[in-house]
């Protein structure tokens, strides 16, 4: 599976959105060579990785401490935080902005940002079908019709409560 | 483009901002033009601003410490400039007896406290198109802007 | 009740924020003004004053809370009113058991705008119980007619614009015998606000002010003319030379001769003649009801009506047992709006702010303009001819230092706007301290000394809870019952002082009781026996450290006194919340004496002065408030005692800690070849942080790490160096407090399980 496939146009999946139901914007992006999904109401902003502060004695997930505007964001890095293997920074990293209305805005390392795609419910399958024991921090499977993407969609909140 | 100039007397800050957010509006704005609120926060502070009309409605609550609302309604209707402008008491319920004063006084309507945007546009749409049609030409400010 | 749009969005949320503001500001009156209530219903004082103050309030809150939609608020308002209403016209009395229904209703008034905020949950139960209450007391009727007032030759216009309140304020003063009169003034409207409080501060000694009437035409736009009337026993001479001056005229109002006039309205109104002296009974339709108040019974757990009668009609006096505390069993919960754990801080951030301070920040303004333009000037000399380089390296650094000296003025200009005084905290905790006293049934007496030094408003925020637990704590262990402290030879009321002083660059609180004090062998005992300490290690504990045991988390002193509110009391939380303010915690008892909490906090939060340092190639900041000196490492002087470290210093021993290794960095590239030690200290205890390097001293802007990272000991925040590079800000407090206290790190990681 080519996680890395697009649909053929954006243009149609917008042209579709108009059709269809109410639709759900995500954000996808790599990590780990797999295609993650996150609300993209949920990500206040995306910024190329500024000088990361490491934070002795911290949890092992939390990579340090960055300054945005003057204000101090936690940066976790999902790899570490979904025991995943490591790598290293490229051009292509990011770091996204989560707000999921705790209070608090965390920086999530990426390895790199791909799309908003509009998902309609019927696009969802929610977590429970991949069968075992599922991470809280997993919230279904998104597969956008007209392409052979599969997003993992993911749950912000647990991922923020947690750190 | 006809800027309607409104005096609120009240002497809670967020009252007056509430007020004055939803005159402001431009949902109450008609096609004939919008409403200028100006805020008094005591029945001195009106008397200050009163010379600065004219004004095309005064909404005024009436319980207030040393000149309360009545004693401003019944200056406001001897006066000669003002004694024909649209006023409305905002106060609460449990006061009839003021508002029955109040009204006695000469005060056009009352709407009790606490009331919703839409009643407060209500109350204020009928009584400034009321004015309208009653009013000659406007006299200019007395005491400037 | 109608609910009002809420002024989401619509009314814009500049005005909901208004709201919030206006709100909490209200409510803190509120508790001031009850406990002025209650000192005056002590003293017999009078109060009517006061108690239209507080109905004002209630009255605002509810126009307020309905306005933005928020509906229980407005609700509580409502009955709240009700009362206050029936108060302020002589319905009902003043009890202490009613002031107490009162309390508890300003605190409920603070959950509800917390709730409202998003801050906290909705009390439910606790307003459904408080309205019950409230509904219970009320006595709603209308008063008597007028009467008594058309005995005077007043306006006859007088009474149509008089509200309810005004009316019934002049008829009560005129049947206490009070004598009426005129005071007529002309004032410019320029200066009218000053003129008026002149006139009132010079009335309000000699009697009451009903009301203000603007007389006149209004034609003129610069003056206003009003005619005051005021109710006083004084004679007019005795009025007329208290309250003189160019525009103003006084006269009496005259009492009309021979039989009064027949009273204007109908069936329930005193008999014609002169006016008795009268109690509120003479006027109201019934005879007024007076509520008592129990002493706070314990077992029951609502507020209830009891068995034998039912409120309102004349003759009955119901008696309604407002239940302060409640029940007992299960930590903590209290009867409703009592003994929660509430918060008590502001839900706003907000500051109210002296104008001068503003006025001294705009002329500063001022001076930075015109350096700017001396620079502006500098910059097109230099830009111009050939000048003399160095003539114009002088100027510019003479330009620099001025500039400098402005900054710092500004900045410290700043930081005085943000600070408030500690009195903000210590008006809340009065409040707490009569709940909580009355909920045990102890008196205690809360004396309170140094409420105007300032603070930072947001230290203020976050200290108002670590103090309130700390009274609690006093209240429940420190101050023993009546008896027992006749019998010890102590007064019967306990006494709490609460004192507050500036010591250079901090703030020293202190909480004082003349309770039973602390036992440290009892404590002891009472630490090993619930595993916070081995027998082992309890033996080497000094005194100090013994009693510092009350702050271990789950630690708590059920064993060792009486505790009532069932549970521990949360020393260790408060130590948590100073520790993160910069701060420490010192306790010192004498057992039978009493006991003495001593908070140490730096006065600001924002701005401070740091000292960089590297530490394995990382920049690190040490605040220089805490620094007593830095000095090269001679590691020839350092020897292990005891797994510790420690540096002997001019003949001195000084404990040290390699911050390196503490912080789990590897050390930089290069052979160290030298290393220095920041000599580290707060309150009394001292540590020497051994660093890389000093890089310099700086002031910078401390901004605190978030909520993701509570977890992690020994930092106070973190500060942007420019170009977006950070900088740590180490919590020289908590370090030393790890690092001199191995006892409790090796228990707290074990509580954290083992991550340290």
């Amino acid at each position: 599976m080519s996680p890395l496939a697009r649909p053929k146009s954006e243009k149609r999946a917008v042209r579709r959105a108009g059709e269809a139901g109410r639709r759900v914007e995500y954000l996808s992006f790599v990590l780990a060579g797999e295609m993650y999904a996150v609300q993209i109401a949920h990500v206040a902003e995306i910024l190329r990785p500024p000088p990361i502060t490491e934070v002795p004695r911290a949890p092992s997930t939390v990579l340090g401490v960055i300054s945005v505007r003057g204000k101090l964001v936690t940066v976790v890095d999902l790899r570490r935080r979904f025991r995943l293997p490591e790598a290293s920074f490229d051009r292509k990293t990011r770091v996204l902005l989560a707000d999921v209305g705790t209070g608090e805005q965390i920086g999530l390392l990426v390895d790199e940002v791909q799309q908003v795609w509009r998902l309609a419910a019927q696009e969802i399958e929610q977590s429970n079908v991949l069968g075992g024991e599922q991470p809280a921090h997993i919230a279904g499977i998104g597969r956008p019709s007209g392409g052979a993407a599969i997003l993992i969609l993911l749950d912000l909140r647990p991922i923020l409560e947690s750190t | 483009m006809l800027v309607r100039r409104v005096l609120v007397v009240e002497d809670s800050t967020s009252a007056r901002a509430f007020v004055r957010a939803v005159l402001e509006s431009p949902e109450f704005a008609g096609p004939q033009g919008g409403c200028e609120v100006v805020e008094a926060s005591s029945g001195f502070d009106a008397m200050r601003l009163l010379p600065r009309g004219p004004w095309d409605l005064i909404v005024t609550d009436i319980n207030m410490t040393d000149i309360n609302g009545l004693e401003l309604i019944r200056f406001i209707r001897k006066s000669e400039h003002h004694r024909g402008t649209p006023l409305v008491i905002i106060s609460s319920l449990r006061a009839e007896q003021d508002v029955e004063r109040g009204l006695a006084l000469g005060a056009d309507a009352y709407l009790p406290k606490p009331f919703t945007p839409e009643q407060l546009r209500g109350a204020c749409a009928r009584l400034l198109v009321g004015a309208r049609e009653a009013a000659g030409p406007s006299e200019p400010p007395a005491g400037g802007p | 009740m109608v609910e009002g749009g809420g002024g989401r969005g619509e009314g814009g949320d500049k005005a909901r924020d208004e709201f919030f503001s206006e709100a909490q500001e209200l409510i803190d009156g509120l508790g001031r003004d009850l406990l002025g209530l209650d000192e005056a219903l002590k003293k017999g004082e009078p109060e009517a004053e006061l108690i239209n103050d507080v109905f004002r309030a209630v009255h605002t809150l509810k126009g307020l809370s309905g306005l933005f939609g928020a509906t229980r608020m407005a609700g509580l308002s409502h009955e709240l009113e009700d009362v206050l209403d029936d108060l302020r016209l002589g319905r009902i009395e003043l009890t202490s058991g009613v002031l107490d229904l009162l309390f508890q209703a300003v605190s409920l008034y603070g959950r509800l705008l917390s709730a409202e905020t998003g801050a906290g949950s909705e009390p439910a139960q606790d307003v459904e119980q408080m309205l019950l209450a409230l509904g219970q007391m009320s006595q709603r009727r209308r008063g008597g007619g007028a009467g008594v007032v058309s005995q005077y030759e007043l306006d006859p216009g007088l009474l149509g614009v008089l509200t309810e309140y005004e009316e019934h304020r002049l008829r009560t003063n005129i049947q206490q015998g009070l004598n009426l009169y005129r005071i007529r003034v002309r004032f410019s409207l320029a200066t009218i606000d000053s003129a008026l409080d002149d006139l009132k501060a010079k009335a309000r000694p000699h009697g009451e002010i009903i009301t203000y009437l603007p007389t006149g035409s209004g034609a003129d736009i610069d003056t206003i003319e009003l005619e005051v009337l005021i109710a006083s026993r004084a004679t007019l001479e005795m009025l007329r030379t208290a309250i003189a001056g160019p525009n103003v005229a006084i006269e009496g109002v005259r009492r009309r001769s021979g039989p009064s006039a027949p009273p204007a309205v109908a069936a329930t109104t005193p008999p014609p003649g002169e006016p008795r002296p009268a109690t509120a009974e003479s006027f109201a339709s019934t005879p007024s009801v007076s509520l008592t108040g129990a002493p706070p019974a314990r077992e029951t757990s609502s507020f209830r009506a009891p068995e034998e009668g039912e409120e309102g009609r004349a003759g009955h006096a119901p008696s309604i047992v407002p239940v302060a505390s409640g029940r007992s069993a299960g930590p903590g919960a209290a009867g409703p709006a009592a003994g929660k754990e509430l918060s008590l801080r502001s839900v706003t951030q907000t500051v109210r702010v002296d104008i001068r301070k503003l006025d001294r920040l705009m002329t500063i303004v001022g001076e930075l303009a015109i350096v700017r333009t001396a620079m502006a000037n500098l910059t097109d000399r230099v830009r111009g001819r050939a000048t003399d380089a160095r003539e114009l390296a002088i100027e510019l650094a003479r330009l620099s230092r001025t500039f400098e000296r402005h900054l710092a003025q500004m900045q410290s200009g700043i930081l005085e706007v943000r600070m408030v005084p500690l009195g903000q905290a210590f008006d809340k905790l009065a409040r707490v301290v009569r709940q909580i006293s009355r909920e045990h049934g102890r008196d205690v007496n809360l004396v309170v000394t140094g409420a105007e030094t300032e603070i930072d408003k947001l230290i203020v925020e976050e200290l108002s809870d670590p103090l309130m637990h700390m009274i609690r704590n006093a209240i429940d262990h420190g101050i023993e019952p009546k008896d027992e402290r006749l019998r010890v030879g102590k007064p019967p009321v306990g006494t709490i002082a609460l004192n507050a002083f500036q010591k250079g660059n901090h703030v020293v609180i202190e909480v004082e009781d003349d309770g039973r004090g602390m036992d440290p062998r009892a404590l002891l005992a009472a630490a090993v026996r619930r595993g916070v300490v081995t027998a082992d290690e309890s033996k080497d504990l000094t005194a100090r450290e013994v009693l510092a045991l009350v702050f271990m988390p789950g630690f708590t002193t059920k064993e060792v006194a009486t505790d009532l509110s069932g549970r521990g009391v949360g020393l260790d939380v408060v130590r948590t919340n100073i520790g993160k303010l910069g701060g420490i915690v010192d306790i010192a008892s004498d057992i039978g004496i009493g006991t003495k909490m001593t908070i140490t906090l730096p006065i600001t939060l924002a701005i401070i002065n740091v000292l960089l340092v590297e530490i394995g190639a990382r920049l690190f900041a040490v605040p220089l408030a805490n620094v007593e000196e830095a000095i090269a490492l001679d590691e020839t002087q350092v020897r292990t005692i005891e797994s510790r470290e420690v540096l002997t210093v001019r003949g001195a021993s000084l404990p040290i800690c390699r911050l390196a290794r503490l912080f789990g960095l590897a050390p930089a590239a290069r052979e160290r070849s030298r290393a220095f030690v920041v000599i580290a200290q707060v309150g009394n205890r001292r540590l020497g942080f051994v660093v890389d390097e000093l890089v310099g001293q700086q002031d910078i802007v401390i901004k605190p790490l978030g909520k993701s990272l509570r977890t992690v000991r020994g930092f106070a925040g973190a500060t942007e160096l420019g170009d977006q590079r950070v900088a740590l800000v180490i919590d020289v407090a908590a370090l030393i407090e790890e690092v001199l206290m191995p006892g409790e790190t090796r228990f707290l990681a074990a509580a954290e399980g083992g991550r340290a």
